[in-house]
């Protein structure tokens, strides 16, 4: 199990390298110049030579690769003496921007994006698993019908359009909520949740349709497993072999996919964070998209990555603690 | 001289326009705000909210800031000039007053030496006094691109005596971070203090250098506070508020600042607590906000204006007459002629009568976009507007006069049958930025034009670049912007047909009507008289409509409504928006 | 009192191309310590017929009527509750598929100590893990307290089918109901199996109700058989009277293709023509008159009439065929 970790760690780590060498060179390549977005009000092409030079653009791909992986490790130091600026390791880099070292701007973003996905994801598990139960148990009864339909409803609705109707509803006509304002859990944890009420509700009804139907078809499945079936005819009650044998069974592949769409959402909830006015990274990889902020952006991906990256890992070993046959493997 | 990013800001409103249908049955009209723009019930305190669409500000720095409503909004708030703009409605708003200064500066005969001298009591939030030498550290700021980026108003680079040189603002000083000794010498030398008194050495003679001062570029920054390029996230505060907290995406706190000494400053008088600016919200939430007007909404103004979707709603509910207002936002947007290339006159008249001007207007959101410009002179310059005598047999409501357009084209064939030709058979290539508003807009140019027999030339250019690639390579036609530097055209006209002025890639030089021309802008420019400048500005707009250099598109307008407890809430002219640091709250 | 007493069991289950009638009218006893085979092809309703004895019958619409008397109690009158402290303690069952019918995620163990605990509760851990190792020593496996925390997929398929005998034995149940308990295994294994129920049977003293399609399987441990055919019985003997003597032209049918497997592998492997009815539409009359060589001769009363069950000699049989012809022609046959 041990050499299984390791050997998976040292994959991801070249998967990472991967990533970000092929990163770096994706957003070279795309047709917006990040020297001529510099440039908005005085632009000459000498200008837009001189801030190319200014941001290292002129460097060749490779030593600009080099010089960003080197600054993780040492931290790196951006212009010219007199007026520079030292990002201290782990240093993704400075956004011209923003005026701010990437790092500390993931590191403030990064709390708001997680905070997100964890209520969402504990939520959207609760009622995508629960609706998905109560659906498989109860099949055909109107209990089914309302959790399929809720499934179907939440499977096509746009975030953005959900989004706006709970604030619609919720914040600008009854005033029951306030408008979310992100707050730091540890600064007053009852704003931060507060904040984050609607956009959990949000995320886990649309995340949730999935699980349900995912959750109900595990479920129907694997009660017609023969050893349920074994399980009943050994007198097991009802409840106990809902439990240790049905969702047992039925939740190992759920959680392995929860795993990835979790990671996922640490990328950044860029749909949500928007409407809801959430400063966490989705947000800034769209304002660096915009802006074609090239550090913020080779960033934000290197995060998202290094989290898919993760989560595959973690879920893989996961998925050897969860299931006894494959860990034999 | 240039101010190329004021027209990408309006060519991206531009695009947010073109959403929306043609805004039809609700005529755009100049509304003023109703109460919200005077001050009838106003109390001290209370916090006001700016939503915004926006990630951030653009930047908070001084130096580096040059977009109109920003301008405006630091100026009035943490960032205090020599001079500035009275705070008040209507046309006194563009008229110039002594801020931090004791009047409006001293001129030498020539116009190459400016004078100004600091009042008693202008304070820094620290409560340590403003001093001369913190103006002259500001100024020389601009000098170094490599923090400033060129961002900002480049006039201190091009005004200032000091010698040409090799660093690429092209000048021999390379502004205060990297400066050598001898170097800084080559500024302190244009840049002088006396006690309290700023001189300024200039290699041009500059008459309303006065109004040049009152950007933000020459404000003053205190070395010790210098953080380069990291004090655009917390400039030192001279002005009545001071900046507790600025996050990008997230929210930028104004609060009073106590060491703002109120004596010493005539131009300002701040009366909320707290200034809070919320960034990223959703544009259609904001809207929705804005329209339920509750709670701290009330107290909500927006910078980013209105979607148009939802215009005929803001429009059409007479209750909201109080809140709204719809007006110019100082920009004008035109179609550039390359001279050279299309040296014919009558070419160029048949051009514009041949566009289908309220097609474009119609394709970019309709009558709230703005109205159809008769000057290149924003509406907003009071002094200096007047609508130009168009060129004969133009349409008043917009739409082609083929007709004379065609008998123009006749004409051209043989007065000038090379650019005759070109245009008929080769075509004109017509350069803009590739977007998806300006497919639709060449769709109706090459429509409008085949009609009058001309042919275009359809030449999308990357929105980022397009200022760069023009300024190398000029089509026939171009697509532009511009709004004013200050509240004189003198940022207008020069610049955009002058000799060397920043923004003309019109090739005007070698028509035979330039010389006539360009003696005048050079009259109007060291002209003291304000009333006399603003005869010969619109004299000169008259001339260059005259000569068909340039097709005046629109006036652009920008629609807004704010909270019902917003008070005094009046369009500022010289900046397209409100006097934030004077707004209220009803008490 | 009889310990297993079914009478007139009707399964009929509901579905979207009509009504699936799997069991229809079946009536037999079993006796305490005795071992009864039900045999059939698949579709006759032999492993529905098991099944109701646990109500295991699952599915939307299933109908199920008639009594399953377990010493005089019915157990389809039952609550949930009631059936459920039956099953696995009074009646327990072993499946056809070894390699699924054990949870996978659990260790046998575990598997099996649950099996105990559900109907003793409050047994302590320790206890339990005696039970499970005692268990699976007695079923033959080897080092049961190395294999004890191992999980189901580190078996082979027969020491799995040895582990869900150990867990339908733990609770010494009062009958055990094998459905086709060595299908899915080797043939080497299969008659092992056969060995372990049979040995296991003598030990406990259950009765046994072994469902399969094979008679050689019914040949080896039962005394009693029932032929089903199309959710009927259609003959009860005992072992000896229905291989000696059939007393219905299918359990000829069957014996001869099994005899023919046996004998010589020249001889043409004589299956009975034509397919197994559908359950949706039966025949009228005798449901195996369509297959039956002798239907034509009885005139048009095999396709009216359905055939009741009826002495003949010492077995039972439901064929219209009169008790003479019926030995003539299956007994002689067999002999020929």
């Amino acid at each position: 199990m041990i050499f299984f970790v390791v050997r998976r760690s040292f994959f991801a780590i070249v998967l990472l390298l991967i990533v970000s060498a092929f990163t770096f060179w994706i957003f070279s390549a795309l047709p917006a110049d990040p020297a001529a977005l510099t440039c908005g009000k005085n632009c000459r092409p000498e200008v837009i030579e001189s801030n190319r030079e200014r941001l290292g653009y002129d460097k060749p791909l490779v030593e600009q690769y080099g010089a960003y992986m080197k600054g993780i490790f040492t931290g790196r130091t951006y212009g010219e003496e007199g007026s520079s600026i030292h990002c201290p390791a782990p240093s993704l880099g400075y956004s011209y921007d923003r005026h701010e070292c990437v790092t500390s701007l993931i590191a403030s973003t990064l709390p708001v994006t997680a905070s997100i996905a964890l209520g969402a994801f504990v939520l959207w598990m609760a009622i995508g698993v629960g609706l998905g139960t109560m659906a498989a148990l109860k099949r055909g009864k109107w209990q089914d019908r309302v959790a399929t339909g809720f499934s179907v409803i939440g499977v096509s609705l746009p975030t953005f359009f959900l989004g706006l109707i709970f604030i619609m509803v919720f914040v600008i006509w009854t005033g029951i909520l306030p408008f979310p304002r992100y707050v730091g859990i540890t600064e007053n944890p009852f704003e931060w949740f507060m904040a984050l009420l609607l956009p959990w509700f949000v995320l886990a009804i649309i995340s949730a349709a999935t699980y349900v139907r995912m959750t109900r078809n595990g479920i129907l499945e694997v009660m017609n497993e023969e050893f349920v079936r074994l399980g009943i005819a050994k007198g097991l009650p009802r409840r106990r072999l809902i439990v240790t044998y049905v969702l047992r069974a039925a939740l190992v592949p759920i959680v392995t996919i929860a795993g990835l769409d979790f990671a996922f959402l640490l990328g950044g909830a860029l749909v949500t964070e928007s409407i809801f006015n959430l400063p966490g990274l989705g947000k800034l990889t769209l304002a660096a998209v915009v802006n074609s902020d090239l550090p913020i952006l080779v960033a934000t991906t290197m995060v998202a990555a290094v989290f898919i990256v993760v989560a595959n890992t973690v879920v893989d070993i996961l998925y050897g603690f969860l299931d006894p046959r494959v860990r034999a493997k | 001289m240039r101010s190329t990013a004021l027209a990408v800001v309006a060519l991206v409103g531009l695009v947010a326009g073109a959403c929306g249908g043609s805004g039809d049955g609700v005529q755009s009209g100049e509304e003023s705000g109703g109460l919200s723009a005077t001050y009838d019930g106003v109390g001290e305190g209370g916090t006001l909210y700016v939503l915004t669409n926006s990630e951030g500000a653009s930047t908070l720095d001084p130096q580096r800031v040059y977009t109109g409503a920003e301008l405006g909004a630091w100026g009035s708030t943490f960032t205090r000039t020599l001079t500035s703009y009275k705070p008040v409605a209507g046309k006194d708003g563009t008229s110039l007053v002594a801020d931090m200064a004791t009047d409006l500066g001293t001129a030498s005969d020539d116009l190459k030496t400016w004078s100004f001298t600091l009042r008693d009591g202008v304070t820094w939030e620290d409560g340590s006094e403003v001093t001369c030498a913190d103006v002259a550290y500001g100024v020389s700021r601009t000098f170094g691109s490599e923090v400033t980026a060129f961002d900002g108003p480049q006039y201190a680079v091009s005004y200032l005596d000091i010698p040409e040189g090799d660093y690429d603002t092209g000048s021999a000083y390379p502004g205060p971070w990297l400066a050598t000794e001898e170097e800084q010498a080559l500024f302190d030398e244009a840049v002088s203090c006396d006690g309290k008194t700023i001189t300024f050495k200039l290699a041009v003679p500059v008459a309303d250098f006065a109004y040049t001062v009152s950007l933000l570029a020459f404000a003053p920054v205190p070395e010790a506070q210098d953080t380069a390029d990291q004090y655009a996230l917390k400039p030192f505060s001279n002005g009545p508020f001071k900046i507790e907290s600025y996050e990008e995406g997230k929210e930028l706190v104004l609060v009073r600042n106590e060491n703002w000494n109120k004596d010493s400053d005539e131009v300002r008088s701040p009366k909320v607590d707290k200034i809070v600016w919320q960034f990223g919200l959703d544009e259609t939430v904001i809207d929705e906000r804005m329209l339920a007007d509750a709670g701290d909404d009330k107290n909500a103004i927006v910078y980013g204006g209105i979607l148009p979707e939802n215009l005929q709603t803001v429009f059409g509910d007479d209750t909201l007459k109080d809140r709204r207002t719809d007006g110019f936002d100082g920009f004008v947007t035109y179609t550039m002629i390359n001279v050279k290339t299309v040296s014919c006159l009558e070419v160029r008249q048949a051009l514009w009568l041949a566009i289908d001007r309220e097609a474009l207007r119609t394709a970019a959101g309709g009558p709230f976009t703005g109205e159809f410009a008769s000057s290149f002179v924003a509406p907003l310059l009071t002094t200096d507007y007047e609508p130009a005598k168009l060129v004969e047999g133009l349409n008043p409501d917009g739409t082609p006069n083929l007709e004379a357009a065609i008998a123009k084209m006749e004409e051209a064939k043989e007065k000038c049958p090379e650019v005759y030709a070109k245009a008929t058979e080769d075509g004109l290539r017509f350069d803009h930025p590739d977007t998806d508003t300006w497919k639709k807009y060449m769709a109706i140019w090459i429509d409008s034009l085949g009609a009058a027999g001309i042919k275009i030339v359809d030449n999308p250019i990357e929105g980022s670049k397009y200022y760069a690639t023009i300024n190398g390579d000029q089509g026939d036609l171009m697509r532009a912007g511009w709004a004013a530097d200050w509240a004189n055209a003198s940022t207008v006209i020069p610049e955009l047909f002058g000799q060397g002025g920043g923004f003309n890639y019109h090739n005007n030089e070698e028509d035979a009507a330039f010389a006539d021309f360009q003696a005048k802008v050079d009259e109007a420019k060291l002209e003291t008289d304000r009333g006399a400048q603003a005869k010969l500005w619109k004299e000169l707009n008259q001339y260059v409509i005259d000569q068909v250099w340039s097709i005046p598109g629109s006036a652009t307008k920008a629609q807004n409504l704010v909270g019902s407890n917003v008070r005094g809430a009046y369009n500022w002219l010289p900046f397209g928006w409100y006097n934030l640091g004077d707004l209220g709250l009803a008490g | 009192m009889t310990l297993l007493s079914v009478q007139d069991l009707r399964v009929t289950f509901g579905t979207a191309d009509g009504d699936v009638h799997a069991v229809q009218g079946v009536s037999f006893d079993v006796e305490a310590g005795e071992t009864v085979a039900i045999v059939g092809e698949s579709g006759s309703g032999k492993s529905v017929t098991a099944n109701s004895l646990l109500r295991l019958n699952f599915g939307a619409d299933v109908r199920t009527s008639g009594r399953v008397l377990l010493e005089g109690r019915d157990v389809l009158a039952m609550t949930e509750d009631e059936v459920r402290t039956v099953r696995g303690r009074d009646v327990a069952m072993i499946f056809q598929d070894p390699l699924t019918a054990l949870n996978p995620f659990y260790t046998v163990g575990r598997q099996i100590a649950e099996a105990y605990e559900v109907h003793h509760p409050g047994t302590s851990k320790k206890v339990l893990r005696e039970i499970a190792l005692d268990s699976l020593q007695k079923v033959g496996i080897p080092e049961p307290s190395k294999r004890v925390d191992q999980y189901p997929h580190e078996f082979s398929g027969g020491m799995r089918q040895r582990i869900v005998i150990a867990i339908a034995l733990v609770n010494r149940p009062k009958i055990l109901i094998a459905d086709e308990p060595t299908t899915a295994l080797d043939v080497t294994v299969q008659a092992q199996i056969l060995e372990l129920i049979a040995a296991m049977q003598q030990e406990n003293g259950s009765a046994v109700v072994l469902i399969t399609h094979d008679l050689g399987v019914v040949a080896e441990i039962t005394e009693r058989v029932m032929v089903m055919y199309a959710g009927r019985v259609v003959e009860a003997a005992t072992v000896l009277d229905a291989f000696a003597t059939p007393t219905h032209p299918y359990t000829r049918g069957l014996l001869k293709s099994v005899k023919s497997l046996e004998t010589a592998r020249h001889e043409r492997l004589e299956s009975i023509p034509g397919i197994p009815p559908s359950l949706i539409n039966l025949p009228t009359g005798c449901p195996f008159h369509p297959r039956c060589s002798h239907a034509a001769s009885l005139g048009g009363r095999c396709s009216t009439e359905v055939p009741v069950l009826r002495k003949v000699g010492a077995s039972s049989s439901a064929c219209h065929l009169p008790d003479e012809r019926l030995r003539d022609l299956l007994g002689g046959a067999h002999d020929r």
